[in-house]
C-alpha cells in the first residue's frame, strides 16, 4: 500500500537552531495519525514543512506516490493534503459557502454561481456533519466549533485525501469534541489518511491508530497507542534526566499574601480559587488554552473578571489595569518579552529602571547616580551579558532579554510576582539564572506563581502545583508528591479518562 | 443520528446584539441618508429639479470613479480600514495623469498617444505603489504618502503650475454630450459601476481580493498569491485615476492644479460607503451610494447658501463618524 505522506530524514535548521534531525513521518490511508511532543519538540515545524511554510533543509517528502520537490500552500493543496491550522484561518467577511469555496467557486458564464456555492455548502455541511448552518452566515459571527467545522467542510470540498489537524480541539468543549470524532471516524473510514496533533493524551488514546512520537526534532518511536498505553508514550516524550539544573531551596512559608475566591473570567475559566503564601512559589500548569494564561491575566489587571474576588494580604482589590496591578505591588513577567516585557529600543539601564522610576526619583527628577547603581548591582547579579548598562536591549540574546525583564521586575520591589513562561526559549545557563533568581526572591518572603508548559521545571521548583484543566482547577499537589509524567498525564487529561474506565 | 446538532449555533446572545447593533447602524445610516435628502429637497430651492439632479450624479461621476479605486485598494489590503491598507496618491496620481494628457494634447499628440499615455502613468503610480508596499514592505500609509509626493511634485514639474488649457471635440462629447438623455460623464459612472460590481462581487477575482484584504494569512493558506493581488488592486486603482483624469481635463477644459485636494472627499466615500454593506466592508454599491450623498451634500450646501468650505469640514467629520461607528461595531 502507498503511504498517503512519507517524510524521511527531514531536518530543518533555523541559523544555528536545528529544529528537526533526521526525523521521520509515515501516514497510512485510512488511519487516524497522532504526531506528538513536548513543546519544541519540532511538531509545529515538521507540519509547517509539509504544509509549504517552512521549506525543509534537507530530507525528502512523498505524498500518495510522489515526491515533492520544493512545496508550497498551493503545490501540496493541489496533492489533496489540507491543513486545518490550529488559529482558524477563514477570512471573518466571508461568508460560509465563500470560505469554503475559496479558489474554487462555482461558476455560472463569467460569474460566480452564488445560488449553486451555498447550496453545495449547505449539503457538504449536512452531508458530513449534519448541520443545519446557513451558508451565507458571516464567519465572524460563527461559534469557535462552527468555524472548524467550516475549515473541514473546505478541505472536503477540495476532495482532500489527506487531512492535517492540528490542536483541532484546544478550543472546544467535549461535546463538540466528541462531534469532531464521530466525522474524524466517518472520513477514517472513507479511506483518508488525519494526522491528528494534540497535547490532550486522552484524545489521542481515544482516536489515534497509531502516533510517532517526537522528542528534540527527531521521532523516537511509532506506537500503537491500544497496545502500548498512554503511560509509555508520555514517558517517550518526556524521556530526559533531571539533572543538576535546578537549585534547592529550603521554603519558608509565611501568611497569605494573595488568596482568589471563586474567580470566573467567561470563557477562559471558572470558579477558580486558592491561596498564595509569602515565600512561597506556586507552580500553575495546564495545557494550551486550559485558561491558566487568562488566570495571570485577570490577576495584573489585563482582563477583568465577571465574578470572584481577588485579595492582596487579605484586602480585596480590583485591577482594571496593569499599572493598578503594579501599584499595588504585583509584578508580571510575560511570555512574549518582545511583545509585551522589554523596549527593545530603550538601553538596559533605562528598561530595568523603567518600572521602578518612582523609587528613585525625587522632586520629579530621576536621580541618575541611584538609578546607575542599582542597574549595575542587577546586571552582576544575573549575569547579563551586555557591554553596559547603555547597550540597547535589541542586541542582546534572548536569554539575557529575559534577564532584562526579570531585572527589570525585581528593582521595583513587588510583594507578588507573576511569572508567565519565564524560561521558554532561553538556553539551559540563562534558565538556571532564573531559577536562582526565584529561589532568592521567594527566600526574601515574596510570592511567586510560576506559570510554565515545561512539567520538569514545575515539579522541580514548586513548592505546590496546581493543575487547570478546560478551565478548572482539577489538582494540586505538594512538592515531592507528584513528577513530571504524571503531572502531563493529569494535565493533559489521560487521568481523567483512566479514573473513569477504573 | 445528528452528529453535530448540538454545536452550540450562531454565538448566543453577544452575537445576536452584536448583528442588532450593525443592523442599526446601517439603518440608521439609510435613514440619515434619506432624511438629509429630504431636507435638502423641502428647503433648498431647486434641489430636485432634473437639471440639478443630473449635475450632481455629473459631479459625482469624477469623485465615484476615483473612490472606486480607493475602494478596491481597501478591499484588497484590508477591509478593516484600521489596520489595511490605503491608497494616499490616488488623487495626486489623477492630477499628474491629467496633465500628463493636457500637455500631451497641448504638443499635439493627439488623442490616440496622449490617452494611453495617461492611463499607463496612471498604472505606472499604482505599481510604485505596490512596489513600496508589497515589495518594500513600507506601511501603506507612509509608502502611498511617499508616492503622493512623487506624483504631485511631477505634476508641477510638468504644468510648473499653471493651467494647462486644451480642447477637443473628444473632450467636447465627454463634457456636454447626451446619449438617450443621460450625460456622458453619467453613462462613464455607470457603466463603470456596472462592470466593477461584476468583478468585484460576482467574479472570482473579486471574490480572492476580498479574501486577500479580509484575512491575509487565510488567504495565503488557501492558495491565493496574495502579493499579485495587492500589486494588482494599486495598479488597477492608478488604472482609475488616469481614466478619470481624461474626465476631469474635459470637464475643465484644462488641467489645473489642485486635482491633489481631491483625497479627502475620496476617503470619505470609500469609508461611508462601508456603512452600507452587511459586512461593513468597502463594496462598490456603497461607495457609489456614499459618492453621490457627498455630492447631494455640497450641492445642497451651495443652493442653501452655506459656505462651500464648510464642506471640506463635514468630510472631515463624517470620516471620523463612520471609522468610529464601523470599529465600535465590530469590537463590540
Amino acid at each position: 500500500m502507498t503511504a498517503a505522506i512519507e517524510m524521511r530524514g527531514i531536518t530543518k535548521t533555523f541559523g544555528p537552531v536545528k529544529a528537526l534531525t533526521d526525523a521521520t513521518l509515515v501516514v497510512q490511508p485510512g488511519t487516524i495519525h497522532g504526531l506528538i511532543g513536548a513543546n519544541g519538540a519540532g511538531k509545529s515545524t515538521i507540519i509547517k514543512i509539509l504544509a509549504g511554510i517552512y521549506a525543509r533543509t534537507s530530507g525528502t517528502v512523498t505524498v500518495m506516490g510522489k515526491e515533492m520537490g520544493v512545496i508550497t500552500p498551493a503545490t501540496i493543496e493541489a496533492e489533496g493534503v489540507h491543513f486545518i491550522h490550529q488559529d482558524r484561518l477563514l477570512v471573518p467577511t466571508a461568508t460560509v459557502a465563500e470560505a469554503i469555496f475559496l479558489r474554487n467557486e462555482p461558476r455560472f458564464g463569467p460569474f460566480i454561481s452564488y445560488r449553486q456555492m451555498n447550496r453545495q455548502a449547505s449539503e457538504l455541511l449536512r452531508q458530513y456533519f449534519d448541520m443545519e448552518l446557513d451558508p451565507r452566515t458571516l464567519i465572524s459571527d460563527l461559534s469557535t466549533a462552527q468555524q472548524k467545522i467550516v475549515q473541514i467542510t473546505r478541505a472536503l470540498a477540495n476532495k482532500a485525501k489527506v487531512l492535517v489537524l492540528d490542536e483541532p480541539t484546544a478550543a472546544l468543549v467535549k461535546k463538540e469534541v466528541d462531534n469532531l470524532f464521530v466525522v474524524l471516524r466517518r472520513l477514517k473510514a472513507e479511506g483518508r489518511a488525519i494526522v491528528f496533533i494534540s497535547h490532550y493524551m486522552a484524545e489521542i488514546e481515544e482516536i489515534c491508530d497509531v502516533v510517532t512520537v517526537l522528542r528534540n526534532g527527531s521521532d523516537v518511536g511509532v506506537v500503537t497507542p491500544a497496545d502500548v498505553g498512554i503511560a509509555k508514550i508520555v514517558e517517550m516524550m518526556t524521556n530526559r534526566d533531571a539533572s543538576e539544573m535546578y537549585p534547592r531551596r529550603e521554603p519558608v512559608i509565611g501568611k497569605p499574601a494573595l488568596s482568589v475566591r471563586n474567580l470566573t473570567v467567561a470563557g477562559a475559566f471558572q470558579d477558580v480559587s486558592f491561596d498564595l503564601y509569602e515565600g512561597e512559589i506556586l507552580g500553575i500548569t495546564g495545557l494550551l488554552g486550559s485558561g491558566d494564561k487568562d488566570l495571570l491575566k485577570a490577576l495584573f489587571g489585563q482582563v477583568t473578571p465577571d465574578s470572584g474576588e481577588i485579595m492582596l494580604n487579605g484586602k480585596t482589590v480590583h485591577f482594571r489595569t496593569p499599572v493598578q496591578a503594579v501599584r499595588n505591588g504585583v509584578a508580571k513577567i510575560p511570555e512574549d518579552r518582545r511583545a509585551h516585557g522589554v523596549a527593545t529600543g530603550l538601553s538596559v539601564g533605562e528598561n530595568i529602571s523603567l518600572a521602578s522610576l518612582d523609587q528613585m526619583s525625587s522632586r520629579g527628577f530621576v536621580q541618575r547616580d541611584a538609578e546607575a547603581r542599582n542597574v549595575d548591582a542587577l546586571i552582576a547579579e544575573l549575569g547579563i551579558k551586555t557591554p553596559g548598562r547603555h547597550t540597547l536591549v535589541k542586541n542582546l540574546s534572548g536569554g539575557n532579554q529575559q534577564k532584562v525583564v526579570v531585572a527589570k521586575w525585581l528593582s521595583c520591589n513587588s510583594q507578588v510576582y507573576l511569572l508567565d513562561e519565564p524560561t521558554v526559549a532561553v538556553d539551559v545557563g540563562a534558565k538556571v539564572e532564573i531559577y536562582n533568581l526565584m529561589n532568592r526572591l521567594a527566600l526574601e518572603g515574596k510570592a511567586l506563581i510560576f506559570l510554565s508548559s515545561d512539567l520538569e521545571e514545575i515539579t522541580e521548583m514548586c513548592d505546590r502545583t496546581l493543575v487547570i484543566y478546560r478551565g478548572e482547577i482539577i489538582a494540586e499537589y505538594q512538592r515531592g508528591e507528584i513528577d513530571a509524567n504524571r503531572l502531563l498525564a493529569v494535565a493533559s487529561g489521560a487521568a481523567l479518562n483512566q479514573k473513569e474506565t477504573a | 443520528m445528528s452528529a453535530l446538532s448540538n454545536v452550540k449555533g450562531p454565538k448566543s446572545t453577544r452575537a445576536g446584539s452584536k448583528t442588532l447593533a450593525k443592523l442599526a447602524i446601517r439603518l440608521g445610516a439609510f435613514v440619515a441618508f434619506a432624511g438629509i435628502l429630504v431636507y435638502f429637497a423641502m428647503t433648498a430651492r431647486g434641489f430636485t429639479s432634473p437639471y440639478n439632479l443630473m449635475t450632481v450624479v455629473e459631479q459625482s461621476a469624477i469623485l465615484g470613479l476615483l473612490a472606486f479605486g480607493m475602494t478596491i485598494v481597501f478591499a484588497g489590503t484590508g477591509t478593516d480600514v484600521q489596520r489595511g491598507g490605503i491608497d494616499l496618491s490616488l488623487a495626486a496620481n489623477a492630477g499628474l495623469c491629467a496633465a500628463v494628457y493636457a500637455v500631451m494634447m497641448r504638443e499635439g499628440y493627439g488623442n490616440g498617444l496622449a490617452i494611453p499615455a495617461a492611463l499607463i502613468t496612471g498604472m505606472v503610480v499604482g505599481l510604485l505603489n505596490g512596489i513600496a508596499v508589497v515589495s518594500l514592505r513600507i506601511i501603506p500609509l507612509l509608502g502611498t504618502l511617499a508616492v503622493m509626493n512623487i506624483a504631485a511634485g511631477l505634476e508641477l514639474t510638468l504644468t510648473e503650475n499653471t493651467v494647462v488649457s486644451v480642447s477637443t471635440p473628444l473632450m467636447q462629447v465627454i463634457a456636454f454630450g447626451k446619449f438617450m438623455g443621460i450625460s456622458t460623464l453619467a453613462w462613464c459612472l455607470i457603466v463603470v459601476s456596472m462592470l466593477l460590481v461584476w468583478v468585484m462581487h460576482f467574479h472570482r477575482i473579486g471574490m480572492r481580493v476580498y479574501a486577500v484584504g479580509g484575512h491575509h494569512e487565510a488567504a495565503r493558506a488557501a492558495g491565493i498569491d496574495t502579493g499579485r493581488y495587492i500589486y494588482g488592486a494599486y495598479i488597477f486603482a492608478g488604472f482609475l485615476a488616469g481614466v478619470t483624469s481624461i474626465l476631469i481635463v474635459s470637464r475643465l477644459s484644462s488641467s489645473t492644479p489642485g486635482t491633489g485636494l481631491m483625497l479627502l472627499p475620496i476617503l470619505a466615500a470609500a469609508l461611508l460607503g462601508t456603512v452600507f454593506s452587511r459586512r461593513f466592508i468597502p463594496t462598490i454599491g456603497g461607495t457609489l451610494l456614499a459618492a453621490l450623498f457627498i455630492g447631494f451634500l455640497a450641492n445642497g450646501f451651495q443652493l442653501l447658501g452655506i459656505s462651500s468650505y464648510w464642506v471640506a469640514g463635514v468630510q472631515g467629520a463624517l470620516i471620523l463618524l463612520v471609522v468610529a461607528v464601523t470599529s465600535f461595531a465590530k469590537n463590540n
